[in-house]
């Protein structure tokens, strides 16, 4: 497949099994995300799409196949897998905010143990991240006193924070109300036309369209089609692809 | 609520709720009037003769006389000095913490009047009288220092540093002030001084302990998961008695004999009883202390940990910033009971012949002629002093609870 962005291949994914117990849910993924390209993984549920982003920063281990994120292959070396996570930032459905920890601790808690940032350093940065999602007057907040927009609004900040040269996005607007939905979606629409490398699972069918490069139509742990979303939307090929797309569109 | 809300209206408004509430509450219908009636017979009765016994029939002679054994048991005499700096440390420190994270309030100001009025009034002669009310003075100073604002708020970040570092450091103070410069034998330590050492060795020692046995039996490593299932399980099925007797008996069997003199005046070289008892303690708080923790450590969602995970931090730092303190916020109540628990259960010393404030009065009634009878205005005095401090302990947690904000998210 070659990608409409164009850059070095920053994820390169080579026939990724994975079991849980007796039940497989991925049954070989092989892909490669150029760098800058923004792809739309969705599916059904149960399809595999949430656990495939989750061996991307090994939230989820991988049974067979090799993932290699930015050059450094995924496996037992806790070396590696502290570098992929610190490039990879990663946004969840339920947010996952620390609820014990303002908005700024929130953000700067990486910085000030991961990256090692002095505390003024760190807070700069904080707020600087908390303009561009566009809410810096919550800075002092806790998180129970947000919506749930400013919350993964929040979360999105918390992950670029680390300056991720990915970020996977697992269902972000899913558990929000359907006012909140856009501000989130707006926050990542800027962020895809700044270039960043981004995997987002969503079923926001308008914003797919607009800033995916890439469809990946996930069922029963395998990429059953991937394409344009102009291809996605004119010309699907295959049965279980237009029915899912029938049945959400 | 419906006594605030009713004191918030005007006067006539009170008066026709009050008796509204009263109808509601009280006499509606029969045999709830019924109820009411004998309850309130009942009650007043219990009243009235507790009240008659305190301040008629008992005679507190008994405790005036015999206050230095209830306080700190057979410790020598003119070697008072030592406990002094711990009492002064403890009050300013106390005053300055009430002060600065909580108002009084009214409740906790009768508290603190019940707490400090009879103190005072048995120490209110002599040099102890002195050294008492300026320890008074000193909690009463803290709290109007850091209460009043005259703090500036630059001040107070690291005025409540200096606060926990002299938390910290109060245990210390103590130990050396008690074995420092000649020291006092370890089995002359007594009277509820030694149950409030022993409570705090308890808790102190057993918190961390038991929080590295809650990690360990969740974690991930099967031998990690084994010895502290296996110690929890040990120790909580062994009743404590039975631990504190193999503390005296069992225990020095086992063992060594260190000769390092630097130890000898503490009486450390031979571990002397009172050690022996505060590790038993300890051992046994942390068996229950770790099922506690566990309880919070689970309560934590998933997600939090993936957060953190993704965030890049390392397992230790995802402990120690996300989980713990999650965890143990949820768990703070019973955690609590957990160590006022411990407080209580440090009159069992007795039993390995330790004279703490129990067996102190137990020890008046038996052994002194002249008071022999008296003992249930000593078990009375026994039982406000454990309440006093018991009592103290669950309104802190309260106040941690609330200044945490527990139960709003």
């Amino acid at each position: 497949m070659t990608s409409t962005a164009g850059g070095r291949d920053i994820i390169i994914c080579e026939g990724v099994k994975k079991w849980f117990g007796d039940f497989q849910a991925l049954r070989g993924i092989t892909t490669t995300v150029a760098e800058g390209e923004v792809v739309v993984v969705f599916g059904p549920s149960g399809s595999g799409k949430s656990t495939f982003i989750r061996t991307l920063n090994r939230l989820e281990e991988h049974d067979e196949g090799r993932i290699v994120i930015d050059g450094v292959e995924l496996n037992e070396n806790l070396r590696n897998l502290e570098k992929v996570r610190s490039e990879v930032g990663m946004v969840f459905q339920q947010f996952n905010l620390f609820p014990h920890l303002t908005v700024r601790r929130n953000i700067t808690l990486a910085l000030t143990n991961v990256r090692h940032l002095r505390k003024a350093e760190a807070d700069a940065l904080a707020e600087q991240l908390l303009n561009r999602v566009g809410i810096p007057e919550q800075v002092d907040k806790y998180p129970a006193q947000l919506s749930g927009g400013q919350q993964q609004r929040v979360a999105i900040a918390r992950a670029l924070a680390m300056q991720p040269k990915i970020m996977l996005f697992d269902e972000p607007t899913s558990a929000l109300d359907p006012e909140m939905i856009k501000e989130v979606l707006d926050v990542m629409t800027q962020l895809a036309h700044e270039g960043m490398t981004m995997i987002v699972i969503t079923h926001e069918m308008g914003f797919a369209r607009e800033v995916a490069d890439r469809f990946l139509f996930f069922d029963d742990g395998m990429i059953v089609e991937e394409g344009t979303p102009e291809h996605f939307f004119e010309d699907p090929q295959e049965e279980r692809t237009k029915l899912f797309l029938s049945q959400i569109l | 609520m419906d006594a605030m809300t009713a004191a918030k209206a005007p006067p006539a408004q009170f008066s026709i709720q009050a008796r509204r509430w009263a109808r509601d509450n009280l006499f509606g219908g029969i045999g709830n009037t019924l109820l009411t009636v004998v309850t309130s017979l009942f009650l007043a009765f219990a009243f009235y003769q507790i009240l008659r016994f305190v301040f008629s029939s008992a005679q507190w002679d008994v405790i005036e006389a015999n206050r230095r054994l209830l306080f700190i048991g057979r410790f020598p005499q003119g070697e008072e000095w030592r406990l002094w700096p711990t009492i002064f440390l403890v009050s300013a420190l106390a005053g300055l913490t009430w002060g600065l994270w909580s108002k009084v309030g009214w409740l906790a100001a009768v508290l603190l009047a019940l707490v400090l009025v009879p103190v005072f009034l048995f120490f209110a002669h002599g040099q102890v009288g002195m050294l008492t009310a300026l320890a008074i003075a000193l909690a009463l100073m803290g709290y109007a220092v850091t209460q009043t604002g005259l703090v500036h708020e630059r001040f107070q970040g690291p005025i409540r540093q200096l606060i926990v570092v002299g938390w910290v450091m109060a245990f210390p103070v103590t130990i050396f002030m008690l074995l420092a410069f000649g020291g006092v034998d370890p089995s002359l330590w007594g009277g509820f001084y030694l149950n409030i050492l022993l409570a705090v060795v308890g808790i102190v020692a057993s918190f961390p302990l038991g929080v590295l046995l809650a990690l360990s039996r969740t974690s991930s490593y099967p031998a990690f998961r084994l010895v502290s299932t296996g110690y929890i399980e040990l120790f909580r099925g062994v009743p404590l008695i039975t631990i504190l007797l193999m503390a005296w008996f069992v225990l020095p069997d086992f063992l060594p004999s260190w000769s390092v003199p630097v130890f000898a005046p503490a009486g450390l070289d031979r571990m002397e009883l009172v050690y022996r008892v505060m590790v038993a303690l300890t051992l046994f708080s942390a068996a229950y202390v770790a099922e506690i923790v566990r309880g919070g450590l689970l309560a934590v969602p998933k997600g939090q940990l993936e957060a953190a995970q993704a965030l890049g931090l390392s397992t230790v730092r995802i402990n120690a910033l996300i989980v713990l303190p999650q965890a143990l916020r949820a768990v703070l109540p019973a955690l609590v009971g957990q160590f006022i628990s411990l407080f209580k259960d440090t009159s069992l010393v007795s039993i390995v012949t330790l004279v703490e404030l129990l067996r102190a009065g137990r020890a008046i009634a038996q052994g002194q002629i002249q008071f022999s009878g008296r003992d249930p205005e000593i078990l009375l005095f026994v039982a406000l002093l454990f309440w006093i401090v018991a009592f103290s302990m669950s309104r802190l947690s309260q106040r941690l609870e609330h200044s945490l904000g527990i139960g709003e998210r």
